[in-house]
């Protein structure tokens, strides 16, 4: 063994562990997603028992949040009724009425505000809409 | 020379072990740091009534079911009614004919979970044809 004379003189094989760090960088390069929907986290749904959590998530789905104070937002950012009724008459044109719409309204929202909502909605020409609820 | 020493036919490496554990908390300070819940949601799907009209949109054959969701209570056919009852009775309606066409009123004073809440009851006696009105 190598006697110490005061400085530290140990051989680390330094390339094998920088190799080491690369396979890492690449490993999480490589896995890593992008998040590309905005959840509005300060909405808190309300529970439902006996609805199944929804796995498959329609990349077109048109997400329309609703906070407790009634106020409008698309991705965190606020909207009103008819900016809102703008873009879904736009998403119609462009890809039909089969778009599903999701209302992500918070437990303590009044249905004023979703069926305001509700109504710019139907006036667009979608019937069929889906309400966001927390599964157990 | 390197870190090898053959000693009888005995390998003895020297391993760094003070950088292995520094990658080994790298990872586990990563992990810790991208860890996102995933949140349940599920969605309930309602169909809406045509803008001009607050009815539901056709007039099925056999008359629809009629729940009234109010700030502080539930009513079914006219009835205030616990959810639990509710969920009974559905049950048993359910049993007869899934198919029925149940119209959920909702006053616009009520909050989203009430509305949820009976969503989740009719989901779960397999109620689909489920449409929200305003009650006026």
């Amino acid at each position: 063994m190598k006697k110490r004379r005061g400085s530290d003189s140990v051989e680390t094989p330094v390339a094998s562990l920088i190799d080491v760090v690369f396979l890492l960088i690449i490993f999480f390069v490589v896995t890593a997603s992008v998040e590309k929907d905005i959840i509005d986290t300060s909405i808190q749904l309300a529970r439902a028992e006996s609805v199944k959590p929804e796995q498959k998530k329609n990349p077109l789905t048109v997400i329309i949040n609703v906070r407790d104070d009634g106020s409008y937002n698309i991705a965190k950012q606020p909207m009103r009724l008819q900016q809102i009724y703008n873009i879904l008459y736009n998403t119609m044109m462009k890809y039909g009425a089969e778009v599903p719409i999701l209302i992500r309204a918070d437990a303590e929202t009044e249905y004023r505000a979703v069926a305001d909502l509700q109504d710019t909605i139907t006036k667009v020409g979608f019937y069929k809409v889906r309400l966001a609820a927390l599964a157990q | 020379m390197g870190l090898a020493k053959k000693l009888g036919g005995e390998d003895k490496i020297e391993v760094p072990m003070s950088s292995m554990i520094d990658v080994v908390f790298l990872l586990l300070i990563y992990f810790i740091v991208t860890y996102k819940e995933e949140i349940p949601e599920a969605h309930l799907q309602v169909t809406l009534p045509a803008p001009s009209s607050q009815q539901a949109p056709d007039i099925p054959p056999t008359p629809p079911l009629s729940l009234e969701v109010h700030p502080r209570e539930y009513r079914l056919k006219g009835t205030p009614m616990l959810p639990d009852t509710i969920k009974r009775v559905l049950g048993a309606l359910a049993a007869n004919d899934p198919e029925i066409t149940v119209v959920i009123k909702t006053n616009v004073a009520a909050p989203m979970k009430n509305l949820i809440t009976i969503l989740d009851i009719c989901n779960g006696v397999n109620l689909k044809n489920l449409n929200v009105v305003t009650l006026e």
